[in-house]
């Protein structure tokens, strides 16, 4: 009996663990979405509505291609892909219009991640 | 005997190595230009489909920068200077002596070693003609004196030359436009080529033809008359990159790289612009 109780109150103990961990997970991973969202739609930051498509935004720019048909053609194996297209985009193309957000130091490595994660969070749209 | 023109072949070809380095490095300066991503028609269209056509109603009604013809013309008359001259004292009462000059212009001049263009050519005539102060660039005077020296050649072909000693710079205009510069790496070329009718955010990009054929222009934007110079600054603030001087020696052979762009078109001042 003690013994049992032991055990439930591990496993209760896990699953409390897990819940958490998992909703913290959520709230972090959604909250990355909005802070990438933030800075690939504000001017200051990456401004990639200037070039592309990305929902909800009046008049974005036509210079590059709709991001959300794009994100259509990457799997999550391709995550470093994407990375790298916001990263420095002329290793894709040399003499591509889009700037090299990483190697040109207008975005940090931590704001590129999180506008990844809104990238991807845009496979489920439309 | 094999041994020994093996010998004469590898010092032969240690020689002839540095040359060979100097050819690529000559071939990797030859800028490759990129094909217009649409014709001026197809801009104009573009244009007339995203923002409609209240820009070319005000146009209609009139440019603002017309009045300034009359100050041009003024100041051309007016005596300035030590030596008791006017514009008008060597060009002639009405400036007869300059109609069809300005289409030719920006060109090599020898005594500059450089590239002159019709701002730079006023200010060297009051210095050194006439013993008066130069004008400062973008001031009234100096835009309205250019104004009303180009409006001398309006309506008559663009027709600047880029032979024999004009070539040279005319190659380094072509080379800043291809270059990238500013946090963003863009280059002229990148958005008025390349890229022309595509838009960033509402800002539908032109490609080059008519770029130079109607400076100095009215621009809204700036609520008064400026310079193609100006444009070229306002464009490099654009692209986080640092402005150059007016009538620096890259921007005088960039104008010349972009007017001959507009050879064969008439010249048009003042224009007006968004
Ligand atoms: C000034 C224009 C411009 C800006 C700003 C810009 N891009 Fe781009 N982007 C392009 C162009 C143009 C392409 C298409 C590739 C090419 O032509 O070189 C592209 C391609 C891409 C691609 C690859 C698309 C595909 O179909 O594979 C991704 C991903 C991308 N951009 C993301 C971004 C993100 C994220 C930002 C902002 C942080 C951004 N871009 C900002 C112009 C721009
Ligand atoms: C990121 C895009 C971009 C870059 C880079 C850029 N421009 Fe522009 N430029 C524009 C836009 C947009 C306009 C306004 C619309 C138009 O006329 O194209 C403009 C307008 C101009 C005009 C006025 C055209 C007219 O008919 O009145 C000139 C001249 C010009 N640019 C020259 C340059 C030069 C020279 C450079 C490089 C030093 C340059 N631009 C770089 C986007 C750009």
């Amino acid at each position: 009996m003690p013994r049992k109780r032991g055990l439930s109150g591990g496993v209760f103990f896990v699953t409390i663990l897990m819940v958490v961990s998992l909703i913290g997970g959520f709230s972090y991973a959604s909250s990355k979405v909005e802070e990438g969202r933030k800075i690939a739609t504000t001017r200051k930051l990456g401004n990639c509505v200037s070039c592309h498509f990305l929902p909800n935004i009046e008049s974005p720019g036509n210079a590059g291609p709709n991001l959300v048909e794009s994100m259509k053609n990457y799997t999550e194996a391709d995550r470093d892909i994407v990375r790298q297209w916001i990263e420095d985009p002329r290793q894709f193309n040399p003499d591509t219009l889009m700037p090299p957000f990483g190697a040109n130091k207008i975005l940090t490595k931590e704001q590129i991640d999180a506008v990844v994660e809104y990238l991807y969070s845009l496979k489920g749209v439309k | 005997m094999f041994k020994k023109a093996f010998k004469v072949f590898i010092c032969l070809a240690i020689l002839l190595l540095p040359l060979l380095f100097s050819k690529m490095a000559r071939a990797g300066d030859e800028i490759k230009e990129y094909e217009p991503n649409c014709t001026y028609e197809e801009y104009e269209k573009t244009y007339l489909d995203f923002y409609g056509s209240s820009t070319q109603e005000m146009a209609e009604e009139g440019n603002p920068a017309d009045l300034m013809l009359d100050d041009g013309e003024e100041l051309f008359k007016t005596v300035a200077g030590t030596r008791g001259k006017s514009c008008a004292s060597c060009h002639g009462e009405n400036g007869e002596k300059l109609k069809g000059v300005a289409a030719r212009y920006p060109k090599y001049d020898p005594a500059i070693k450089g590239i002159n263009t019709i701002a730079y050519q006023i200010n060297r005539c009051r210095v050194e003609k006439m013993g008066a102060k130069p004008l400062k660039y973008e001031s009234y005077d100096q835009l309205a004196l250019t104004l009303y020296v180009k409006s001398l050649s309006n309506g008559m072909p663009i027709n600047v030359s880029i032979d024999g000693p004009a070539r040279p710079f005319y190659e380094k205009g072509k080379k800043f436009y291809y270059t990238r510069m500013g946090q963003w790496n863009f280059s002229c070329a990148l958005c008025h080529v390349k890229y022309a009718c595509k838009r960033v955010r509402t800002n539908l990009m032109s490609p080059n033809r008519h770029h130079a054929d109607h400076w100095p222009s009215y621009r809204l934007k700036w609520g008064k008359a400026g310079s193609l110079q100006r444009r070229f600054r306002g464009c490099m603030k654009n692209m986080r990159a640092k402005p150059l001087p007016y009538q620096s020696e890259e921007y005088r052979n960039l104008e010349l790289y972009l007017t001959y762009q507009a050879n064969g078109l008439p010249l048009e001042v003042p224009g007006m612009r968004m």
